[in-house]
């Protein structure tokens, strides 16, 4: 008998029992995920950016009126004036505010759930993937892992561009509105500055948020699921 | 030719049995399987589907729990193991084989290969050695760093295959691993199972109605509505094998 001892399974010498999955290896498995799924993520993708750029839109448009509207210059209050865009009393200036955000959190809401439900649909298309990494011996946090880093990935990437854009859309917007003339550097600059990071964090975020459920559906899946042949 | 006698029991089931609730109905998947398998043994699982066939496969590979009964492996009750260890398990011990292959598409031959031994914490180093060795072995040394996409069937499935050794696994566990494949490269992998089975001593424990498999096998397990109908060991199989290989040639 002691003679096949090669085969003592779980006295084989090793003292903890254990699978690991290292941080390199993480993020170069969701880097490779994002790069090559990019088409299939394209939703998502596409989603998150214009939610992003509607927000960065409208904080741009906001940072660049109230900028100008410190300016001493005669000129450019003239332009203001004209153009309505500054409320003199308080009251309206609440309300214009409230009504902002209230169409900023409900485009955000509308967008996690859309964004939830795409994320959603690649889990289920990725599930016979997600088994067999469980069968090769991952645990439910390394599931958990990849897939909440790889949609951090493709959220950052997606409010990076919509942030952009919306940006942009924001100059092209308040240049209509006012005068071109009025954007020089300092004011473009301070748009970009101002708006682009605080975009690109709620950005970010919401499709960590967005991803929560799906991910919690991935890590609940059960090996045996790799083994059925439909679906 | 096998010493029976001799070698060590890896995995026992107990009185396994299996119920599914579905709706008011209550569906018996397995009736009370208690089987013994020795290590070093190439044990075909055969059965029409709905047999329990593959519930009773899953069970034996650790990834299903017994609604009664017990699944020892290597002496250890599965159901005793908490997540951590069935993972590791499932990592270390156990190579698994699909019908569907299941590689990683996003990733190359060696880094499917070599994913396993990420998982069990081997060196980078000593891993990609490790991976493209066991792609060799499978014949596949030139294609170390093709995707899924770019391999025929019998080529991903041998790619499977060296992955499902990238730990020195006991077992391994292959569910229908000719299923998909023709009939030629039915055969190469049912070769490539057994002498890894000769070779290297593994457990071979495979799920499957492809009659090509019993000439390999050391005994055919026939499982019919949940319950073992009948075993056959090697010796009382030859005159089988021929009247089926004869047909198929036929």
């Amino acid at each position: 008998m002691p003679a096949s001892a090669q085969h003592r399974i779980f006295d084989d010498g090793t003292a903890r029992h254990h699978v690991v999955l290292p941080w390199a290896r993480t993020l170069s498995m969701c880097v490779a995920n994002v790069y090559q799924r990019l088409g299939r993520s394209a939703l998502t993708f596409v989603c998150i950016a214009v939610v992003v750029a509607f927000f960065a839109s409208s904080m741009g448009y906001q940072r660049i009126v109230t900028r100008l509207a410190q300016t001493a210059d005669i000129h450019v209050q003239a332009v203001l004036e004209r153009a309505d865009v500054i409320s003199r009393d308080a009251q309206g200036a609440a309300s214009r505010h409230d009504q902002q955000i209230w169409l900023l959190v409900l485009s955000a809401g509308l967008c996690l759930v859309g964004i939830t439900n795409t994320i959603l649909m690649s889990v289920t298309e990725r599930f016979r993937e997600i088994g067999t990494l469980k069968c090769l011996g991952a645990l439910d946090s390394f599931v958990v892992r990849l897939f909440l880093i790889e949609n951090a990935f493709i959220g950052a990437l997606a409010s990076f561009l919509g942030a952009l854009a919306g940006v942009l859309l924001a100059l092209l917007q308040a240049g209509a509105a006012l005068e071109f003339a009025l954007l020089d550097l300092s004011v473009c600059f301070n748009a970009f500055a101002y708006s682009m990071p605080r975009a690109i964090a709620l950005g970010t975020v919401l499709t960590i948020l967005a991803s929560l459920y799906p991910t919690y559906v991935a890590s609940r899946m059960r090996p045996v699921d790799a083994m059925r042949v439909d679906i | 030719m096998t010493t029976r006698s001799s070698s060590r029991e890896i995995v026992r089931t107990q009185d396994v049995r299996k119920t599914y609730v579905m709706g008011s109905e209550t569906v018996h998947a397995l009736r009370g399987i208690s089987l013994t398998i020795d290590a070093g043994e190439y044990i075909s699982i055969m059965g029409p589907s709905g047999s329990g066939k593959s519930t009773f496969f899953n069970m034996v590979g650790g990834l299903d729990k017994p609604t009664a009964g017990e699944v020892y492996i290597d002496e250890v009750d599965i159901a005793q193991l908490d997540t951590y260890e069935l993972a590791w398990l499932r990592c270390r011990k156990i190579g698994y084989i699909f019908q569907t292959f299941n590689l990683i598409p996003v990733m190359t031959a060696l880094e499917n290969v070599t994913l396993p031994m990420v998982f069990a914490g081997t060196d980078p180093d000593e891993a990609r050695d490790k991976g493209a060795g066991l792609l060799g072995l499978v014949g596949l040394g030139n294609r170390l760093n093709h995707k899924p996409a770019q391999m025929s069937g019998g080529q991903q499935q041998r790619v499977a295959i060296a992955r499902s050794l990238a730990n020195d696994p006991a077992i391994i566990l292959a569910d229908e691993p000719t299923g998909n494949l023709d009939l030629k490269t039915g055969r190469e992998v049912i070769e490539l199972l057994k002498s890894l089975k000769v070779d290297r001593g593994v457990t071979i424990i495979t799920a499957t109605h492809d009659m090509k498999m019993l000439d390999a096998s050391d005994r055919v397990v026939w499982v019919t509505d949940g319950q073992i109908s009948r075993i056959q060991s090697r010796a009382d199989m030859n005159i089988t094998v021929g009247s089926i290989d004869g047909k198929e040639i036929a």
